[in-house]
């Protein structure tokens, strides 16, 4: 099951390298279908999932494989290393409450990636190929329970990602490709040094072999006690916590390694950005929760409030360089760096509230960033142009765009009744109730004012007032009297069109429905996220030594 | 579940519903779908009023309370907490009915009117669905019985406040307003947020029942210092949503929202949420933060009178003077007269709902003309609007036999008491401040009635070049009638006619209570009574509505015998020797459970001493504030008189003789300068700051690092192509080279070889001889 739903979409590609590049719809279409495979296998595991079992690690003389679902574990490559024992990497895959729910974001998102590329017109064949690549090695990074499997297909992201940037996208795009490719490369070069480091420390319980598992690494008891990265190892355990961090915290993106970001979506087409706001940048998140914390947690204890200050930073400083910006998509980059500090809030508070409310944060944020960045692109595609003074008035002209921008800029400023506001806010509750990050969740509340400031003034300056002296756009007195807008070279519909309500109206279901009713999401990660605060605990760190 | 629950439900979600219809479906309607806008809340408002009857009519328990709850999240199990759930439920008591009835009435009223108010208008369908969710969440905000219920309904009806402000958001204004008004109350709302995350990690509870009983058991962890910050930052909720100082700015320009939501939203049910808030969580605010709030209440009910006084605007006036009165029920929730603030929350809702429709009946017979200086006369014209006008502006003023007079009274009541009981001094600025606004908003509302409805039509004074009207204009509407004559204007029809007398009707003091100086004697302040606090200088002992007879009596006794209360300052002589003694000891501590028991309390019984000391000064301080209150009203109306029906004293000379007075007034004492040159200048400047830290700086360092890197591997390039790669080349050249010398050795000839090889066996003698002789 999980290696249909990561290999889908290279065997959709496989199928596209077949396809002549003239038949650009087939291309599309085999690509659509992919995803929505994808998609329908996604609600398959959602239904077939028992959201009981806590996953994260294996309890002691339990299975090795602990309470994952949809286990697929095969022996992958064994190196005999001589003295040095022998190298087994395992094909390991398995969800739990973490994956699960991005498993079911990233074919959500999928899905609304094909959709949004169909207007790309250059290189179909190509683009489609290296898009399901990168979905692959998107959904493969979810699922994967091997640290070696986990940064394969982590690693394989970035090829795609590069080209899709680098190719596809704006003016500046090769600048842009390249900082975003080198950045993450710098991050993962050192992940493999802590990789290679955590395998020589831990040893399967059962088989007694080292191990790639990241199941066992998440259990203490597993670690070699003299080991490099073993408890007595003390500062070097501190140093592969830190670069680990570094390495997942660029994909968050932190501040102050966030600059790639806003180049990147200023720079890459609409679909990227919606994948890139919307999947990837979860996966620093994810990895962070997957691996950082439960592998070193005592590390993690002592972090907690420079973790607090740092995603206290990414609100405040993101809100505020989002309101200075004049380029909409840059200000939506920004607000994305902004909101992906409330999930570093939220895991600083090492509990079970402000975990919950990190990671439905990460859900919802890749559901109204979806949303905000294909809004973007709505108004870029029509005027050419995002500077955000170069409108006005539109809520006049494009009524039902500004009803779905409406709904998608209070959904990002927290909204009640939309999903982003119930994640924020236990990332509040649960970063207060922790007396360490509590000074730092009170100045955080600020990033609620901003957040709201920079978006009403945008949608202000864009959709309310009249027409701008020097808007990009015309007015035209229509036959039945009334002003009609009028894009230069636009030849479609003026306001939203049936293949972008498509895109926009089931997310904007999707960020209602879980902004009143959020249980079906929840439901599945509580018990995840309370047996990681236990593994992540104190408590049990003490018991241990 | 209880049938007045099922009700309560319909009730909430029916004019949901209607925004649902109305916002997808109003384009395809007969008349755009007002009648199922007006239908609904017509069912809503019904229902509502059975709910009042069967709760407040016939249960008539002061006590009455049906509640009802669901598991909204299940947090699991929580490590280090147990079983965590987050609840979502609804509470009936008496407050609670009232408050429904009082919203679907002014609701249903608004919407009634609208059909009249908005014909016609570009967007009318949108108006209804706007109120429909409008009345949502107000209703959601007086059902819900937890603080996470009530932070979601107030953002809520910050939402459709903002909506409706930007009604017209085609004009610059409004949609400045809109987003000022968003903002300002995201402001108060974080405050708010503050306070309920405070008692959320004490608790693990949103709900406001099981948060008092903790408080009440004295299980509240942290500091004393921290409960009191709880209770204000909670009370920052109520300063932006009742723009109360220093929030208060927003109000008056959301006046840019068309008249009907002015009415329904920004003066008779939103604004007043912030109080029935406060009201909700009074039992547990502090002696401290309730000072706070007096405070804060008086002050802005003295500031917002004082610039009522000069605007020219209808409906500015009548903003100035929400926030003048909305400060006159924080101001009595401060001084815990609990009841009265609430009573005069409701008797405001009817009159000044009563005083903006009836603005609106004015500006729509004016054509949009909303400066008084152009109005007049309009008595004659409008003799319904001008009767029922004039009714709600008594009732504003506070005249005896109308409803304003007795719940305003009970208010001043309750800060006179609190002055004294809290040992005078600086707290007699408060009932002070309240007296003085009182006079000034009977002058205000004196001017106002005099402007509009009496002397002659002055519309043809207008300046022709004067293109300040049309604030609330229609886009239908032309804008090319600022001569219309006043005998052009006509009374509006019945469906805006119906809520003026209703309302009015309702601006009547026998509504309320039997006698028309003393509204305690009413069905109202009987039924909601003040509660008793659950963390008065007992916490630990005071039971929430279960205090032991002894227990209360005691602490009466107490009570009235130190009328410094928690503070214990001073002590009566009678019996000091009781009392100072066990005030010194309890100071802030515990309760006495000891103690004889006591004659008669004041209608409900207080076991803590600070409360039932207030309580009973207020009740001592009732008939002298009927006294001093209508002096003050009738000073007012007499100076108004003197002012505008005498010309005694000529208004514009009076302005120009004390001129910066008159511009600290007329500009609402610069509070938008100020706020504009310091928090929305200074987050600009900050947000460009870091904009450009953010490209020149950290981006910098890191393209300062890719150049660096660059110029390492040119470096190393260069290294590489010089010296290793000379260094390969030069062994490549050297060897060539020795090569091309050596190969010359290699001539193939056999003698050669053999004379070389001789050279080489001599030489290898000759050495081996010279190592032998050494």
């Amino acid at each position: 099951m999980l290696s249909l739903i990561v290999f889908l979409p290279i065997l959709a590609g496989l199928v596209i390298l077949a396809v002549p590049s003239s038949q650009k719809q087939i291309i599309r279409m085999v690509s659509l279908l992919a995803a929505i495979a994808q998609g329908v296998l996604a609600v398959l595991i959602w239904q077939g999932y028992d959201a009981s079992l806590p996953g994260i690690t294996a309890a002691a003389g339990g299975a090795p494989e602990g309470s994952f679902q949809f286990i697929e574990r095969l022996p992958w490559i064994n190196l005999d290393l001589g003295t040095m024992g022998s190298l087994n990497i395992e094909y390991f895959l398995g969800v739990d409450g973490l994956s699960i729910t991005m498993v079911i974001l990233t074919a959500l998102i999928s899905i609304i990636g094909v959709l949004s590329s169909w207007p790309i017109q250059k290189q179909v064949k190509g683009y489609f190929i290296l898009f399901n690549l990168l979905s692959t090695a998107m959904m493969g990074c979810f699922v994967a329970l091997d640290f070696f499997l986990f940064y394969v297909f982590w690693e394989l992201m970035l090829l795609p990602m590069y080209f899709l940037i680098g190719i596809w996208g704006g003016p500046n795009r090769e600048y842009a490709a390249i900082k975003f490719f080198l950045y993450t490369l710098f991050g993962s070069v050192f992940m493999l040094l802590v990789m290679i480091g955590l395998y020589f420390s831990v040893t399967d319980p059962v088989t007694g072999n080292h191990t790639f598992s990241l199941v066992a690494m998440a259990s203490q008891e597993n670690y070699i006690k003299d080991a490099i990265l073993g408890p007595d190892n003390v500062m070097w355990r501190y140093a592969a916590f830190i670069v680990l961090f570094i390495g997942f915290a660029i994909k968050v993106p932190m501040f102050p390694f966030h600059t790639w970001l806003p180049d990147a979506h200023v720079e890459a087409p609409t679909p990227i950005s919606v994948i890139l706001a919307g999947v990837l940048l979860k996966l620093g998140t994810y990895g962070m929760m997957r691996i950082n914390f439960p592998l070193f947690p005592e590390v993690f204890q002592a972090s907690l409030y420079v973790i607090a200050v740092l995603g206290a930073i990414n609100i405040i400083y993101g809100a505020f360089c989002a309101l200075a910006q004049q380029d909409l998509k840059k200000m939506v980059a920004y607000s994305s760096i902004s909101h992906m500090g409330y999930v570093l809030l939220g895991l600083a508070a090492a509990n079970t509230e402000g975990m919950v409310g990190a990671l439905y944060q990460m859900f919802n944020h890749g559901t109204i960033t979806a949303m905000l960045f294909l809004l973007v692109g709505v108004i870029y595609d029509r005027a050419h142009t995002r500077q955000i003074d170069k409108f006005g008035g539109l809520a006049s002209y494009m009524p039902v765009y500004a009803a779905v921008v409406t709904i998608a800029w209070f959904a990002s400023l927290g909204l009640p009744g939309l999903s982003g506001f119930i994640s924020e806010a236990f990332v509040f509750v649960g970063a207060f109730s922790s007396e360490t990050t509590r000074n730092v969740a009170i100045v955080s509340v600020l990033g609620i004012v901003f957040g709201a400031a920079y978006l009403l003034w945008s949608l202000q300056r864009m959709f309310l007032g009249k027409r701008k002296p020097d808007a990009a756009y015309d007015l035209e007195v229509g036959a039945d009297g009334h002003e009609h807008i009028h894009f230069h070279d636009w030849k479609g519909k003026l306001d939203l069109d049936a293949r972008e309500l498509v895109m926009l109206v089931p997310l904007a279901v999707i960020v209602i429905f879980l902004g009143i009713y959020p249980m079906p999401v929840l439901g599945m990660l509580t018990s995840s996220i309370n047996k990681l605060v236990e593994v992540l605990s104190p408590v049990v760190m003490t018991a241990l030594n | 579940m209880h049938s007045l629950i099922q009700l309560s439900i319909a009730v909430l979600l029916l004019p949901l519903l209607s925004f649902v219809i109305l916002i997808f479906f109003n384009k395809r309607l007969p008349r755009r779908g007002d009648f199922i806008g007006v239908g609904i809340l017509g069912t809503t408002f019904a229902l509502s009023l059975y709910i009042f009857w069967s709760v407040v009519v016939q249960a008539y328990d002061p006590a009455f309370r049906v509640a009802w709850d669901f598991t909204w999240i299940d947090f699991g199990n929580v490590p280090g907490v147990g079983p965590l759930v987050i609840k979502m439920g609804i509470v009936i008591d008496n407050l609670t009915a009232i408050m429904l009835a009082m919203v679907t009435l002014i609701s249903f009223l608004v919407h009634l009117y609208s059909t009249g108010y908005m014909a016609g208008d570009k967007h009318y369908g949108r108006f209804f669905a706007y109120l429909g969710i409008f009345t949502f969440s107000m209703l959601g905000i007086v059902l819900s019985d937890n603080l996470f219920a009530i932070y979601i309904f107030w953002e809520l009806v910050g939402l459709s406040s903002y909506l409706l402000i930007g009604f017209y958001f085609e004009k610059d204004s409004a949609a400045d307003a809109q987003k000022k008004a968003f903002l300002a109350n995201r402001v108060g709302d974080i405050g708010m947020w503050l306070g309920i995350l405070i008692l959320y990690s004490q608790f693990h509870t949103f709900s406001y029942q099981e948060i008092f009983a903790n408080l009440a058991a004295g299980k509240f962890g942290m500091s004393e210092a921290w409960l009191t910050a709880a209770g204000i930052l909670l009370f920052m909720g109520c300063v932006g949503k009742s723009a109360q100082f220093p929030l208060h700015v927003w109000l008056p320009d959301a006046m840019e929202g068309p008249t009907p939501v002015s009415a329904l939203i920004h003066a008779a049910t939103m604004v007043a949420a912030g109080v029935y808030f406060v009201a909700r969580i009074f039992v547990l605010l502090t002696a401290d933060a309730l000072h706070v709030i007096a405070f804060i209440g008086a002050f802005t009910a003295f500031m917002a009178a004082t610039i009522a006084i000069t605007q020219h605007d209808i409906k500015r006036v009548l903003a100035y003077s929400t926030v003048s009165q909305l400060g006159y029920m924080v101001l009595g929730l401060g001084v815990g007269a609990y009841s009265a603030a609430l009573f005069h929350l409701v008797t405001h809702a009817f009159f000044k709902a009563c005083l903006f429709l009836g603005s609106g009946a004015i500006i729509h017979a004016m054509h949009h003309e909303q400066d008084m200086r152009w109005m007049g006369g309009l008595r004659k014209n409008m003799p319904w609007t001008f009767a029922t006008f004039t009714l709600a502006t008594l009732a504003l003023a506070g005249l005896p036999l109308t409803s304003g007079f007795m719940s305003k009274d009970a208010i001043l009541a309750g800060a006179i008491g609190f002055a004294n009981a809290e040992g005078g001094g600086i707290y007699y600025l408060i009932p002070f401040l309240g007296f003085f606004s009182a006079m000034l908003t009977a002058f205000y509302m004196g001017r106002q009635i005099w402007l509009v409805f009496f002397g002659e039509s002055r519309t043809h004074l207008k300046p022709a070049d004067d293109h300040h009207h049309g604030h609330d204009a229609h886009a239908a509407h032309g804008h090319d009638d600022h001569h219309e004559e006043a005998h052009g204007v006509h009374e509006v029809a019945w469906n805006m006619r119906t809520p003026l007398v209703i309302l009015a009707a309702l601006s009547i003091f026998a509504v309320y209570s039997p006698d028309p100086l003393d509204g305690a004697k009413g069905w109202f302040m009987s039924m909601v009574p003040t509660p008793e606090t659950v963390v008065g200088s007992a916490p630990g002992e005071a039971q929430p509505h279960e205090t032991s007879s002894a227990a209360g009596n005691a602490a009466h006794l107490l009570a009235e015998a130190v009328p410094g209360g928690t503070h214990g300052a001073e002590t009566d002589a009678h019996s000091e020797g009781v009392a100072s003694e066990a005030a010194s000891e309890e100071h802030g501590s515990a309760a006495p459970v000891h103690g004889t028991t006591h004659g008669e309390a004041h209608g409900h019984e207080f076991s803590d001493p600070r409360q039932a000391a207030i309580a009973h000064a207020a009740h001592e301080a009732h008939n002298p504030a009927i006294v001093i209150s209508s002096i003050m009203v009738v000073l007012g109306i007499s100076l108004a008189l003197i002012v505008y029906v005498f010309r005694i004293i000529d208004p514009d000379k009076t302005a120009q003789s004390i001129r910066p007075l008159y511009l600290f007034s007329f500009n609402k004492w610069y509070w938008d300068e100020i706020y504009q040159a310091t928090f929305i200048r200074g987050s600009l400047v900050i947000s460009k700051v870091f904009s450009w830290f953010d490209t020149n700086i950290i981006d910098g360092i890191v393209n300062g690092v890719a150049v660096v890197t660059k110029k390492v591997a040119f470096a190393s390039g260069g290294f590489d192509k010089y010296v290793v790669d000379g260094t390969v080349n030069f062994t490549a050249f050297f060897v060539n080279t020795t090569g091309g010398i050596l190969k010359k050795l290699q001539t193939g000839k056999v003698q050669t070889y053999v004379v070389l090889l001789m050279l080489a066996v001599i030489g290898y003698f000759v050495y081996y001889f010279t190592q032998l002789i050494s």
